[in-house]
């Protein structure tokens, strides 16, 4: 049978952003907006709160921001054991100011003394692993095309 | 000020042990009976008299489970706040109202847990409720979702880490005087601080409530009828949930990013009491993570992330004679952890001048609910002066 997320896919929070990981299963990153007023709205939902609109349409973005913040989590904790021989892994909340502020989150790859805030980073789409709970998933990764400088500061 | 405000008195509080997770030698009904009960040991009211029951979000042991075994003469009253720990001053405040609105009489306000029977609180909470975007990225616990939000006051906001180790520190050091808390034997010292596992940075082990096995209860009625009851009542001056514009369930993209999301609640807490920051005696600071319960400090207006490091310090944090005695008990780090209720109690013993760590004198006692919670409440009750 051919992947679809649909068949790994986790009830919790608003829901309205299937979209996103069928693009992402398809090596696109779209971040959703309003198709009447042209807002931003992250995280997806059902309904445009500045104009009443009911649909949405997902725009292609370039998966490049900031990071807003982060975490290294130490411990295997209980529902996402799959990642336990990582321990420790970092997970960073990414801002792209060109998507109307929206942050993301994904996994982080790089040297410990990259991950600040501020820090310049880029998404790389990975497919579906037990990992990521069968979901592709965006890992951001530092953005050497940004700054060689050290990170922190106010952002680029 | 509200009509809210002074008409209904926590009168009774009752308590099992705290039993380290999944010990607890009864089930969970068993422990909300007992505390029930006790509550109305407490109060000098009879447990067949109770005709409310109130709890919070994932709270397993409805009414309908009790009442047999409490010969309840009527239920009037049954209800439930949407959110977990962030509602507690909330689910109070349903109770309050039921009474002022003339629904119930005695409404007992509870939480029992016990892993021995059910399955593990943190796990019951998140059940279908943890949006993708985090489980897919490794984040499931609240412990590792509010480790972003530390990192961000800690590195973008300038909140200093010392503040952390000593909401940490005041709390084990009340413990210790406490025959009832949990961490009663752990002596927490700046070293053991600092070389304590890491959990989800920033947070170390001692920066994390503990689960546990066990119950509380609280018995809520009118201030006419809490005037002839056997103990000192504590008056519940006002409870408001809620959140304002920009919170909710937005997978970290609340705005603002840092505090505990109580600026609101916090905002119309002073408003309806009438009082304010200063006026405060003590408080319980519900901290399932330090550094959230330094974001409902900043959020009330007890500091912000600029003064945080001056004003938090050991020695202010601690009874008698500190200037902002917080988690008298030791609060959810160092006493026990059954979903933040023991605060509840802990703020009503200072009142009647009952607790381990009693700040003399005390007459306006905070209890502010589960922070960076998806939305949240916050309480302030007081003895018959303050009304």
């Amino acid at each position: 049978m051919e992947y679809s997320f649909e068949q790994a896919k986790i009830i919790g929070g608003i829901g309205a952003d299937d979209e996103y990981w069928r693009s992402l299963s398809r090596g696109e990153f779209r971040l959703s907006r309003c198709a009447v007023c042209k807002g931003w709205m992250w995280p997806a939902h059902f309904r445009c709160a500045q104009c009443g609109a009911w649909e949405l349409e997902w725009v292609e973005v370039e998966p490049r921001g900031t990071v807003f913040t982060w975490t290294r989590s130490w411990y295997a904790f209980d529902r996402v054991k799959e990642r336990a021989e990582d321990v420790p892994y970092v997970t960073a909340l990414v801002e792209l100011a060109h998507a109307g502020g929206a942050r993301v989150l994904g996994m982080f790859e790089g040297p410990d003394e990259v991950i600040r805030i501020g820090a310049p980073v880029r998404g790389e789409i990975r497919p579906p692993t037990a990992k990521s709970k069968n979901y592709p998933s965006i890992v951001w990764v530092p953005d050497p095309a940004v700054a060689r400088a050290p990170w922190g500061g106010a952002a680029p | 000020m509200s009509q809210f405000r002074g008409k209904t008195a926590i009168v009774g509080i009752g308590q099992t042990p705290y039993y380290k997770r999944g010990a607890s030698p009864d089930p969970e009904l068993k422990l909300a009976l007992r505390a029930i009960v006790a509550a109305c040991e407490d109060a000098g009211i009879d447990p067949r008299d109770v005709d409310g029951f109130v709890s919070y979000a994932s709270e397993r042991n409805d009414a309908q489970k009790l009442v047999s075994a409490l010969g309840t003469r009527e239920v009037r009253f049954a209800s439930l706040a949407w959110v977990h720990g962030g509602g507690i001053p909330g689910a109070l405040g349903i109770a309050a109202s039921a009474i002022i609105a003339g629904q119930a009489e005695i409404v007992a306000v509870y939480r029992s847990m016990a892993e021995s029977s059910h399955q593990r609180l943190r796990v019951a909470v998140a059940q279908n409720d943890t949006a993708a975007q985090y489980l897919v990225n490794g984040l499931e616990s609240p412990a590792q979702i509010l480790a972003l939000r530390a990192q961000r006051m800690l590195e973008a906001d300038g909140v200093p880490h010392a503040a952390m180790r000593a909401m940490a520190k005041a709390a084990y050091y009340h413990a210790r005087n406490n025959p009832r808390a949990y961490g009663r034997n752990t002596v927490l010292d700046d070293e053991t601080y600092d070389n304590a596992r890491l959990i989800a940075e920033p947070y170390n082990l001692f920066d994390c409530s503990r689960e546990n096995d066990g119950a509380c209860a609280i018995l809520v009625v009118s201030a006419a009828r809490a005037r002839n009851l056997a103990k000192t009542p504590a008056y519940i001056l006002a409870t408001p949930m809620g959140m304002l514009a920009g919170g909710g369930a937005l997978e970290e993209n609340i705005k603002p990013y840092g505090g505990a999301g109580q600026i609101g609640v916090a905002r119309r807490l002073w408003a309806e009491s009438g009082y304010g920051p200063k006026d405060v005696n003590v408080l319980q600071v519900y901290q399932n993570m330090t550094m959230m319960g330094i974001g409902s400090l900043i959020d009330h207006g007890f500091c912000t992330p600029e003064t945080a490091g001056e004003i938090l310090q050991f020695e202010n944090l601690i009874a008698p004679h500190g200037k902002l005695p917080m988690n008298t008990s030791g609060g959810d780090l160092a006493e026990g952890f059954i979903h933040g209720m023991g605060l509840v109690a802990e703020a009503v013993r200072q009142l009647r001048g009952e607790s381990c760590n009693q700040v003399p004198g005390a007459k306006l006692s905070l209890m502010t609910g589960g922070p960076g919670d998806t939305m949240s409440s916050t309480g302030l009750f007081g003895t018959f002066e303050t009304l």
